[in-house]
């Protein structure tokens, strides 16, 4: 890690000078988050190492019941006549989940991948496959096509909270608030969803972000809490900086840090960046849950230290790399959560094993093709 | 004397083709040998960006396939969607054992085998357009990054 992004030196000063840390009565260790990490909870559990299927699930227990919920992200739909392979990857998630019966499952965003009403609809279809209480959150993929028209009508608005069992959770939508780079250039609906699209695109901007109006909800919806009282927070991004030029953060971090401080116990679970991450910045945890459909590099600065980064991937192997994730909040008043990866083992020792040193040239500048000016 | 006759006819014989090659490389008979100006210079530039910018645009799931009559994917995904910044591609770490292909390849090979397994798409000629559009693209995206080749 040679070089350290302008943006994450600020978030390394801003918040890394503090002493705070997420409660350490839940201590988690590198070693038990391989293949089960401990995020609430006072006891450190016997950790078991056996490798998972496919899924992204959370099990939590806590006080008196247990309390297990399944996350779900990133299926990316294309039509079916164009792409079987994701469709055939989502089916078999939510069949998992089914299976599992959790108390709920959330879907972290990014159903569709060019937020076409014919890969919404498929979505919406193939998620009855659940039969449990479902949640959702939107990905930026779901949106830019009809701005979260369909979206909305079909899974409903967002942020929202519910308790459960003695744990407060929290659906954030940090996709919706991009500032609007589409109007001054006239883009067709099609073309501003093109831009979102892609990861290394320079057009659409720091579009991730909650903005001041779901910052103020997000403030007063906490405020009745406890402040020990275990937290979870559903986000489709990362809560954090972890590479603001592929949009893997939130531009309002600083904002959401100031917000959660004063709670000891807070988890954020996020989607979007496709791969296995941990990160403890303050007094939050964060984990990154796999996607369904494929897995993305690892950024070119690596990976936050706490982080056990998941084995370089096969690329012949559409079911390497991706999978779901299970949590379960223990009667320890801890959460379990496995990483349900399909057909690979999740995590690597070794940076040959994992790739995380491999792109330390990387060339950090904006597209040539976004440089034109195709709008007159 | 005979002896230094003949060092002399040799001594003559070696200036003149000396003198000969000298007059034959000074004469301006390929561009290589001439000075390039500040304007030629920009010209290979622009020659060259030309270049990048079809394979940033094939790289990204555009570009004049049609034109040139490929098909780089046929499940709707671009290189770009697991490569952002041509990450992950590692022009630098080649020609090496690959893996997938129990041999050493170059990149150009690489390039095809994903072209093939995750795209599903049809493989390009070796030394066809595209082919030179992705790889000089995916090397402008790792301008700077020290060669190693033989890495994993
Ligand atoms: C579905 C995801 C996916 C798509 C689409 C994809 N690749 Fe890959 N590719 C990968 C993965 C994963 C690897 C392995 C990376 C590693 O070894 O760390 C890889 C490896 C490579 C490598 C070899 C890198 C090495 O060091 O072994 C090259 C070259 C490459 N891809 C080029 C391309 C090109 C060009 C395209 C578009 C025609 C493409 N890829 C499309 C996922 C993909
Ligand atoms: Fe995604
Ligand atoms: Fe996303």
């Amino acid at each position: 890690m040679a070089k350290i992004h302008p943006d994450q030196q600020e978030m390394h000063k801003v918040l890394g000078g503090q002493k705070q840390k997420p409660d350490n009565t839940m201590s988690i260790s590198r070693r038990t988050f391989l293949h089960k990490s401990i995020i609430s909870g006072g006891v450190v559990g016997a950790a078991t190492y056996g490798w998972w299927p496919l899924v992204n699930t959370i099990d939590i227990a806590h006080g008196a019941s247990n309390l297990n919920f399944a996350w779900v992200s990133d299926t990316h739909l294309y039509p079916k006549t164009l792409n079987t392979r994701f469709v055939d990857k989502a089916v078999r998630a939510f069949k998992e989940v089914e299976s599992m019966k959790p108390d709920f499952m959330i879907f972290g965003g990014d159903l569709a991948q060019k937020g076409d009403p014919e890969e919404l609809k498929l979505g919406a279809q193939l998620l009855k496959a659940v039969t449990v209480k479902k949640v959702f959150i939107p990905g930026e993929h779901d949106w830019y096509l009809d701005m979260g028209a369909l979206w909305t009508k079909e899974f409903g608005s967002s942020p929202w909270s519910f308790d459960l069992k003695g744990v407060h959770f929290v659906g954030l939508d940090t996709v919706s608030r991009a500032p609007d780079y589409w109007s001054a250039k006239n883009m067709s609906p099609k073309e501003r969803m093109g831009h979102m699209e892609a990861l290394d695109g320079s057009v659409a901007g720091p579009w991730a972000g909650l903005g001041q109006e779901q910052l103020k909800w997000l403030d007063t919806d906490l405020s009745g809490l406890n402040k020990s009282q275990p937290i979870v927070i559903f986000s489709h991004n990362p809560l954090y900086e972890y590479y603001p030029p592929w949009n893997f953060w939130v531009r309002d971090w600083r904002e959401v840090h100031e917000i959660v401080r004063p709670y000891s116990n807070v988890t954020n679970i996020h989607g979007h960046t496709h791969q296995v991450l941990y990160n403890e910045i303050g007094s939050m945890r964060s984990i990154g849950m796999l996607a369904t459909s494929w897995p993305w590099p690892y950024a070119p600065e690596g990976v936050p230290k706490l982080t056990k980064p998941h084995v370089r991937v096969d690329p012949g192997d559409p079911f390497d790399g991706v999978g779901w994730a299970k949590h379960r909040w223990s009667q320890q008043d801890r959460i379990d959560h496995d990483y349900m990866m399909w057909d690979r083992d999740v995590y690597a020792d070794a940076t040959w094993d994992s790739g995380t040193g491999d792109n330390p040239g990387l060339a950090l500048r904006s597209r040539v093709v976004d440089k034109i000016w195709q709008y007159e | 004397m005979l002896k230094n006759k003949s060092k002399i006819i040799w001594i003559i014989t070696v200036t003149s083709l000396f003198v000969g090659v000298t007059l034959f490389l000074l004469t301006p008979v390929s561009a290589h040998k001439k000075r390039h100006s500040a304007a030629d210079m920009q010209a290979f530039d622009d020659a060259y960006m030309e270049v990048v910018k079809m394979g940033d645009a094939l790289f990204h799931g555009g570009g004049p396939q049609d034109e040139l009559g490929i098909t780089l994917s046929k499940t709707g995904m671009a290189c770009a969607m697991c490569h952002p910044f041509a990450s992950d591609v590692h022009p630098h770490q080649f020609p090496k054992f690959q893996e997938q292909m129990s041999e050493v390849a170059g990149l150009r090979e690489m390039i095809n085998w994903c072209i093939e397994k995750p795209n599903e798409g049809v493989m390009i000629g070796i030394d066809s357009e595209a082919m030179v559009a992705l790889e000089a693209y995916i090397m402008w995206s790792h301008k700077g990054t020290i060669i190693e080749p033989g890495t994993h």
